[in-house]
């Protein structure tokens, strides 16, 4: 009798623990949105994208930094940018987002609709009371609106920073002369997979390392210097059309398939990662990469890390072009906009909580946060010269606790430090440099239900086609037709209902 | 699940002690007196109730259009409008073909191979060595999909992949195993196998511990080898498990799982590995058509649920018993 009572006991406690904690567990989730919100002084949540494999510890030096600089609390929930759509996707789905959460790219369907849905803070308005904030470029401004509204602070990003990394040692091992046109980037190509640039007499070597993400990076600059635009640009009539059934596009197409099939762009890139690509990199098996001109330095940190005496050096070249188009580059930011820092109405639902949250974000701006996210604490991360150059002084330290932060950054271009890494200050010159040949979307700020409906799984198409092509499995008239039969499935309408509100917005 | 079966034998208990009819009892006295057990049950309804059952309702979005903000109460209903459009794409068949092609090779090849390991595993006699096999071809499975799906892209990449390497370097032409819509359907199936054929051999092991040993006494005493007493006694002693499995399997013929095949699926083979997991999942989470790939999702559900149906029909049929 004794043991079963027993037994009845143990029983009871464990379910009511069980309830207990599945009530406890809906009840947190639930009083998020309900309640008081979020009020001066309390914890910030920030969802973020991170592009480093690891992420910050919390309450890490930087965050404790930040936190006594800016005066407020925060956590950021860290997301890894190759899941960070699926993740928005998600979060939006389920109503359960961060008190700030960083949305980018502003042309996704998904993340559209959720600004447009009132969901989150028209900020526009309480700009002009913070000192940062109110110093923003109306040209960045006017790109982070959707249909003329501002629901997040711009995040603001240099304008092109796209261009062409190549080998100089390579190039100086063959006697190559810098490669400024697209022709003579061909001949390089074809000469670092043919004869031994890196002269260890072994055929292990190719020109362009590309990866999984071709279509909309490397793919995308190339036919920017073929003369297409970014997605959707304006034909000669002053038309929308999309970018992918543009002759320049297609031209741009033979030519990459030619490079590719002769084995001067390393084989099956559509199944790299970023990651690999950067070993291939580092392991100096390619010498020609189109991506970021600060890349470069990222390069060499990973090469020095494998091999101290690496004879890896980059020529940086910003003014690739193609026959006689003029030099042009597809802005990879969508004209400086990074996104934006969109603060929820539910989880923020008085203006107080709204102005703690963007005095916040205003004091991110601050050179002194700005150096803390970029740098990192001066003595334990990087040290100043007397010229105010910046040598990072302990590179794995940087990695792990400040690196992650750059990416959180509201701006890039804050200040520009001279730097005593190489090919740091070359890049920031050469990217501020071809800002006026930047080329945007002139359709970003439009709207289109169309668009939002559709534009994916037409992007996901056509972009399949496009490998495709690559591989040799099918040929120039199948792409083309499967473009054709985009436009039944949708293309045709967004094209319409977007030249619509182009009208209306330039008219 | 665990509750009838605990309640059975404590309701023998019970008839034995009181000799009065259990129906005039009525059903609360019935609960009263085994509130025990129904205690102890609590805990698990409690879990199916509030995890499997309640999401269920979210199901109600794949009839609106379901726009987060506004929420399930506040978003237009459609009807069966997401239904109808992926019905009438022309994706749908290609979903179909591909899980439905997938699944059945997976029947075909992969499922009898634990039952094969098991059967030679049976007949090792070395308690060492038996033991070691076991937990090298156990390993596999606790591997994540990511960690498999890597080795082999490693082993198969046509730059520089192992296998490739040892192809050309044996003056062959190098295979696009990766690309190649052709070895997709090959490559998945080896990979389910490597990873589970091991770990599934733990049930049919544990069948064949029940196997009566005077059994194969008296069939050596008759004459027969090792080779015939696993057909003639191990296999019928385990026929009710592997029909089990089966049934099992078939209710998942739908529900390959969405990891796996999306690591393996890119542009170029898109046509044979689009399966209903991952188009849920680019459809309705990367490309944010929430409701829709709700409906194809709850579709996908429902074809399971009849295939189970029909499958523990089936086997009842062939005097087997079933999963209930």
């Amino acid at each position: 009798m004794m043991r079963r009572r027993l037994l009845a006991a143990v029983a009871a406690v464990g379910a009511l623990a069980l309830t207990a904690t599945a009530c406890g567990g809906g009840g947190t989730s639930g009083g998020d949105g309900g309640g008081e919100g979020l009020q001066p002084g309390d914890t910030i949540r920030w969802m973020s994208t991170v592009h480093t494999p690891t992420t910050p510890e919390a309450d890490g030096p930087i965050e404790t930094a930040l936190e006594e600089h800016s005066g407020a609390t925060f956590d950021i929930e860290w997301v890894p940018a190759p899941s960070y759509s699926e993740k928005i996707n998600a979060v939006l789905a389920a109503n359960q987002l961060a008190d700030v959460t960083g949305l980018s790219p502003l042309d996704n369907s998904a993340i559209r609709n959720a600004l447009g849905s009132g969901m989150f803070w028209d900020v526009e308005p309480y700009l002009s009371e913070f000192d940062n904030l109110s110093q923003i470029n109306e040209l960045t401004i006017d790109g982070a609106r959707i249909d003329g509204v501002l629901y997040g602070v711009p995040i603001q990003k240099v304008i092109a920073r796209y261009g062409v990394l190549v080998r100089q040692d390579w190039l100086d091992n063959l006697g190559l002369e810098e490669p400024h046109t697209l022709e003579e980037l061909a001949e390089v190509a074809r000469a670092f997979t043919e004869d031994d640039p890196d002269g260890n007499g072994v055929d292990d070597t190719t020109g362009i390392l590309d990866r999984a993400e071709s279509f909309q990076l490397t793919f995308r600059t190339i036919a920017g210097y073929f003369g297409a635009g970014d997605k959707i640009e304006l034909d000669e009539n002053g038309q929308l059309v999309a970018s992918f059934d543009t002759p320049a596009f297609k031209e741009a197409m033979e030519w990459y398939r030619e490079l590719y099939q002769a084995g001067y762009v390393n084989q099956e890139f559509i199944t790299l990662q970023k990651t690999n690509q950067q070993d291939a990199i580092a392991q100096g098996r390619g010498g020609i990469v189109i991506t970021g001109l600060f890349e470069a330095k990222n390069y060499m940190a990973l090469a020095e890390n494998a091999d101290p005496n690496t004879p890896m050096a980059w020529a940086l070249i910003n003014d690739m072009t193609y026959a006689d188009v003029p030099r042009r580059i597809v802005s990879d930011t969508g004209g400086g906009v990074g996104g934006v820092l969109a603060i929820s109405k539910e989880n923020v639902p008085t203006e107080e909580g709204l102005r703690y949250v963007l005095g916040f974000i205003d004091s991110l701006l601050d050179e002194e946060a700005f150096d803390l996210m970029t740098n990192g604490i001066e003595g334990t991360h990087y040290e100043l010269d007397g010229d105010g150059v910046v040598t990072i002084t302990d590179q794995t330290a940087w990695e792990q606790q400040v690196q992650p932060y750059s990416s959180s950054r509201p701006s890039d271009t804050v200040v520009t430090y001279p730097s005593a890494t190489p090919y740091v200050d070359e890049g920031n010159a050469l990217m501020a440099e071809q800002a006026e040949f930047a080329v945007i979307n002139p359709a970003s700020g439009l709207s289109s239900d169309a668009y939002d409906r559709s534009w994916s799984t037409i992007w996901t198409t056509v972009q399949d086609a496009y490998f495709q092509y690559m591989d040799g499995q099918i040929e120039m008239a199948d792409y083309e037709a499967v473009v054709e039969a985009t436009y039944s499935q949708g293309l045709e309408e967004i094209l319409t209902e977007l030249n619509e509100a182009y009208a209306a917005a330039n008219g | 699940m665990s509750a009838p079966t605990l309640t059975r034998p404590v309701e023998h208990a019970r008839l034995d002690r009181s000799p009065k009819p259990a129906r005039a009892r009525g059903f609360r006295k019935t609960i009263w007196r085994h509130r025990t057990l129904y205690l102890m049950a609590i805990p698990g309804i409690a879990y199916f109730l509030l995890f499997k059952y309640l999401p269920m309702g979210g199901l109600a979005i794949a009839f609106q259009d379901y726009q987060p903000f506004l929420g399930i109460s506040g978003s237009p209903w459609v009807g069966f409008e997401h239904f109808v459009r992926f019905f009438t794409e022309d994706t749908f068949f290609m979903l179909l073909r591909n899980t439905l092609v997938v699944s059945a090779l997976l029947l075909v090849f992969a499922f009898p191979v634990p039952i094969v390991l098991a059967l030679m595993l049976n007949e090792l006699r070395g308690r060492v060595f038996k033991r070691s096999v076991q937990s090298v071809i156990y390993l596999p499975h606790f591997m994540s999909w990511v960690i498999v799906v890597s080795l082999f892209y490693v082993l198969l990449t046509t730059d520089r992949g192992a296998i490739n390497n040892l192809i050309t370097a044996l003056g062959g032409d190098s295979i696009s195993f990766l690309t190649d819509p052709d070895w997709l359907r090959p490559l998945y199936v080896l990979q389910n196998i490597w990873k589970s054929a091991g770990w599934g051999t733990i049930v049919y092991l544990a069948a064949m511990t029940a196997v009566d040993t005077s059994l194969y006494e008296a069939a050596e005493l008759d004459g027969a080898g090792r080779m015939r007493q696993s057909w003639h006694i191990t296999l019928p002693a385990i026929r009710p498990v592997i029909v089990v499995m089966f049934i099992l399997s078939i209710g998942d013929i739908l529900e390959l799982g969405f990891e796996h095949m999306y690591l393996l699926l890119n542009s170029l083979n898109r046509e044979v590995a689009e399966i209903f997991d991952t188009y849920v999942f680019t459809a309705g989470l990367q490309n944010g058509q929430l409701s829709y790939g709700t409906a194809v999702g709850l579709f996908k559900g429902l074809v399971g649920l009849i295939l189970v149906v029909l499958a523990n029909r089936m086997s009842k049929k062939f005097g087997e018993e079933g999963v209930y």
